[in-house]
């Protein structure tokens, strides 16, 4: 009996380690290429960074100020920048800086279900030009028509 | 690996064997005890599939405990469910999303609720405490290993709460940390995060892993021992008899 139970037990903690792959041990978090540097040290980042975002957002929507230090659209401008090959990372993909480490801590967030997970470079917005396919982006056409940009300038959303 | 990682990892591989060892020689102790009498508390289940739904009912709802006490059930019961909240939430530090059960661990709700059950777990156990505290009867019989035991889990939860609620730790490095350990350092080490809250948290909860297979919390695998509960009532159907009793009767029937 004694016997048994030990041998179980062994066996068990024998067979943990199974239930892990190789290099699973971290999330590998894509980081911008050129900058070397957050708006904040990477430390406070990495505990504090939801209560800047929440802090911008009531700033932003009740006081109306509207600062891009600690603006998602900068988060996503900056980290989520085009590849090398021209792609850019969807939210639900590992390959996209927010989700790779949400994804390894299941931490589910919402934030992306309003605001673009894409970086304002026009190039990598749907197009808005009928006949293209919406959930390709990177099939669509590189250069934006003179009514995309217009319809873009009217919302206040172009530079 | 820091000095400081080091000296954590050795205490939770000395911790996880002593819970381990130690709980599995408890079994054992109980498994072995003689149950010489039939006794189980009346009315009580004809079956042995009777039986497992008494003891699913126990373990699941405490019904004993209801019918004897409705304070201490309710608090009791509430510790202890939100406990079990708490344990799932607490997975996501210990798989990796390509685990079968992640998308159960992954859920918001299953997250949100393991956040929240922490305050219903504080809620019982201040609710314990008062009972032992208030309650003339229970306060002669106390003694400070009861009041302990409260203390340190009460300690468990009031620091993984301030976690949630005040200061966050940096759980991605912890997670890596958890998981080298898991890993017995095979795809190599991780350091800990350095938080006081964390670090205090893993010091508490590495001493409940140490002193539980010497504690009154060994009822978790105890209620299933429990004669009065575990036997079905079949006394002159079957005669209940155990191995030395029949041993002696056959020496019996021989001279």
């Amino acid at each position: 009996m004694m016997r048994t139970l030990t041998l179980m037990a062994v066996g068990l903690l024998l067979a943990l380690p199974l239930t892990i792959q190789a290099s699973d041990l971290l999330p590998k978090v894509p980081l911008p290429a050129g900058k070397d540097k957050c708006v904040e040290p990477t430390d406070v980042m990495r505990r504090e960074h939801m209560h800047f975002i929440l802090h911008q957002r009531d700033e932003t929507m009740h006081k109306g100020i509207r600062t891009t230090k600690h603006s998602l659209k900068e988060c996503i401008n900056c980290h989520n920048a085009p590849r090398e090959d021209g792609k850019v990372a969807h939210i639900e993909s590992k390959d996209h800086f927010c989700n790779s480490c949400h994804s390894y801590a299941a931490v589910t967030i919402d934030c992306f279900q309003c605001h673009a997970d894409k970086p304002e470079n026009t190039n990598y917005r749907h197009s808005l030009v009928e006949n293209t396919l919406p959930h390709h982006p990177e099939m669509s056409g590189s250069a934006l028509t003179k009514d995309t940009l217009n319809v873009l300038a009217t919302k206040g959303d172009a530079k | 690996m820091s000095a400081l990682s080091v000296f954590y990892a050795i205490l939770f591989y000395v911790a996880t064997l002593i819970l381990v060892i130690g709980v599995v020689r408890k079994i054992t102790q109980y498994a072995r005890t003689p149950a010489p009498l039939k006794i189980p508390t009346t009315p009580a289940p004809t079956t042995q599939t009777g039986v497992v739904l008494r003891m699913a009912r126990e373990v699941v709802l405490f019904s004993s405990l209801f019918k004897s006490n409705k304070w201490t059930w309710i608090f009791g019961w509430l510790f202890h469910f939100s406990l079990l909240l708490a344990f799932f939430r607490h997975l996501r530090y210990a798989l990796t999303p390509d685990c079968f059960i992640w998308p159960l661990i992954d859920l918001e709700l299953v997250q949100a609720a393991g956040k929240y059950a922490g305050l219903g777990m504080a809620a019982g156990l201040v609710g314990l405490f008062g009972r032992r505290i208030f309650v003339d009867r229970v306060r002669y019989i106390s003694s400070p290993s009861d009041y302990f035991m409260l203390i340190l889990l009460l300690a468990i939860a009031a620091s993984g709460l301030s976690m949630s609620f005040v200061s966050h730790p940096d759980i991605v490095n912890l997670k890596g940390f958890i998981l080298s350990l898991i890993t017995l350092g095979w795809n190599g080490w991780v350091n800990m995060p350095t938080d006081g809250l964390l670090i205090t948290h893993l010091t508490l909860v590495i001493l409940l892993m140490i002193i539980f297979p010497i504690s009154k919390l060994l009822h978790a695998p105890g209620v299933f021992f429990s004669p009065t509960r575990n036997q079905v009532d079949n006394p002159r159907e079957k005669r209940h008899i155990s191995p030395w009793g029949k041993a002696l009767d056959d020496a019996e029937a021989d001279a």
